[in-house]
């Protein structure tokens, strides 16, 4: 029932137009359709073809990807407060800038669209050290930490996933908790995550939700 | 043939012994002279006689007067920048941090009376003095539509960019592009004599093509009214933007580009053809963990395809410090060897 809308709202979403997208889930709610049919039947569909969108067009751009995030965060969030009961959460993530790190983008976009996708976040933000990782991934009872680094030296230096995955290995959690990386140096050289010693990358922040969630299934009893 | 004039033999197509060889060396500057990452930075001296000891070491064709990308922040206000020993220095402090901010903010009168301007000029006189005559000096220059991302940060540029009011978006722009003609103005005068603009808003793996022509590229033309373009470089920061090379050339008359190691080099050669300058760029990310015989076949490989019919110029992105010495060596020496003309 909701096909068209969903067609509609990724049009304006890939045209990176926030006005338009929020005109059809508008649009959708005058309709009649409820908050959790605008999230799960709308949003999350939307989330999912942008991600086989991107798969199969490289092409796709940063503003794409930042605007799939934005706009799904924000209606998610607008929907939740106006939902019967509180949906289910299929995971956890923690998630940060490396060591040293202080860029936010990338991040920022994985986070909207897990939030959008039913998973909880912890954001413990930039320049976040390997025990912090570690550390905040245990005190949440999350199945994944989440490594966003967009310089070669946060990327591959001693302080960054290198340690966290040492960390998790010496306190024998490495079965408990998975590793995902991102941002720039991962894209010129697609063979670094295993280097650093992450489970899994992405090319962008809306396949890191993908392949997060991948990662929280394997995980998750 | 000195090294410029290599230079401009490969941008207008007369005859050379060889192809240019660019190596844009920038951290390293601090352990060549054994020196704590922030302290060399802040010596203008220091960068220019490190990046003169490499030059004599390497050979390549060209030198550098940027120290760090959030340099131009601190020429706008910036107060903490977060240096690495081990990696390129970070922009800590935004001078916007609101929007309410950009009303706020001004660009100096005359950006080279600030205290940060003056190891630029230091490194600049010494580099123009020593080599000027004979070597491409190149400075880096951001475009005012990437310049906020340095002034408030990526995401919450990227925000007001795509979605804010946008003539708050065009009040800031005019002042980038306020800050950018003194930039490029001081830079020249000093004794640059290759401007890499650095526009990854140009590229369409940050924006679609749509909002780069109707919002970018007027921009970037006003950015770049004084002087012309004869000097300037167009870079994307490492992103592919073989897309708009022609819009480039149609828009803005830039004629030399620093093609993305994730694009289509043969595609980018193509398009320019003998209308100006393709720079085959490595990926030298990759260079950390190849081995020598690894760089030298890829460089082997960027030369076949650029060298033909001439017009091509070899080079590197910013060569992470964790790239070996005797990979960056061997990099020189298999460009050397691939880029002879005669």
């Amino acid at each position: 029932m909701l096909s068209r809308y969903v067609q509609a709202y990724n049009e304006a979403v890939f045209e990176t137009d926030k006005q338009a997208a929020l005109a059809v889930v508008n649009g959708a709610l005058q309709d009649g359709y409820s908050p959790e049919d605008i999230v799960f039947n709308l949003v999350i569909p939307a989330v999912e073809a942008m991600m086989a969108r991107i798969e199969q067009d490289p092409d796709s751009n940063l503003a794409q990807h930042f605007m799939t995030a934005q706009i799904a965060s924000e209606v998610t969030e607008r929907m939740l407060e106006k939902f019967a009961s509180a949906p289910e959460t299929i995971g956890k993530v923690v998630i940060g800038a490396a060591y040293g790190d202080l860029h936010s983008l990338g991040k920022r976009i994985v986070i909207g669209c897990l939030k959008s996708l039913m998973v909880d976040v912890i954001d413990l933000g930039i320049n976040i050290s390997a025990e912090q990782f570690v550390d905040g991934a245990v005190d949440n009872d999350a199945q994944v930490i989440a490594i966003s680094a967009m310089m070669v030296h946060t990327a591959i230096g001693e302080n960054g996933s290198i340690k966290v995955r040492s960390l998790l290995k010496e306190r024998g959690l490495e079965n408990k908790i998975k590793l995902a990386v991102g941002g720039a140096p991962y894209r010129f050289d697609p063979e670094l995550y295993k280097k650093v010693g992450a489970d899994v990358w992405a090319p962008d922040g809306v396949t890191a939700a993908k392949v997060i969630i991948q990662l929280i299934k394997e995980v998750s009893p | 043939m000195t090294p410029l004039e290599i230079l401009a033999a490969a941008k207008y197509g007369a005859p050379a012994p060889r192809i240019p060889i660019f190596c844009n060396l920038f951290d390293q500057g601090a352990r060549e002279l054994d020196m704590r990452a922030q302290d060399y930075f802040a010596r203008g001296d220091c960068v220019a006689e490190a990046q003169l000891q490499m030059l004599k070491r390497f050979g390549h064709d060209n030198v550098w007067s940027l120290h760090y990308v959030g340099k131009e922040a601190e020429l706008l206000g910036c107060k903490k920048i977060l240096f690495a020993d081990d990696g390129v220095p970070n922009v800590e402090d935004f001078v916007i941090k609101n929007w309410d901010d950009i009303a706020k903010f001004e660009v100096p009168t005359d950006i080279t009376q600030q205290q940060a301007w003056q190891a630029i000029a230091d490194c600049l006189s010494i580099l123009r003095t020593e080599i000027g005559q004979t070597h491409a000096i190149c400075a880096y220059v951001t475009a005012s539509t990437t310049l906020p991302a340095l002034l408030m940060g990526m995401d919450n540029w990227m925000e007001l960019f795509l979605t804010g009011p946008a003539d708050l978006r065009d009040e800031l722009l005019r002042k980038c592009v306020d800050f950018v003609h003194q930039h490029i103005n001081a830079l020249r005068a000093a004794g640059a004599n290759v401007l890499m603009y650095s526009t990854p808003f140009g590229s369409p793996y940050f924006v679609g093509n749509k909002i780069i022509e109707e919002i970018v590229l007027p921009w970037m033309k006003l950015d770049l009214l004084p002087g012309g373009v004869a000097d300037v470089v167009y870079y994307c920061g490492m992103a592919p933007f073989n897309g708009v090379i022609d819009l480039a050339f149609d828009q803005l008359g830039i004629t030399s580009h620093y093609i993305s190691p994730l694009a289509d080099l043969a595609e980018a050669k193509r398009l320019i053809d003998t209308r100006g300058l393709t720079c085959g760029v490595i990926d030298d990310i990759k260079m950390i963990h190849w081995t020598e015989a690894e760089i030298k076949s890829e460089v082997k490989r960027i030369i076949e395809i650029g060298k033909q019919g001439g017009h091509f110029l070899f080079g590197n992105g910013v060569m992470p410090l964790a790239v070996p010495e005797a990979n960056i060596k061997a990099m020189i020496t298999a460009a050397f060897d691939y880029g002879q003309l005669t």
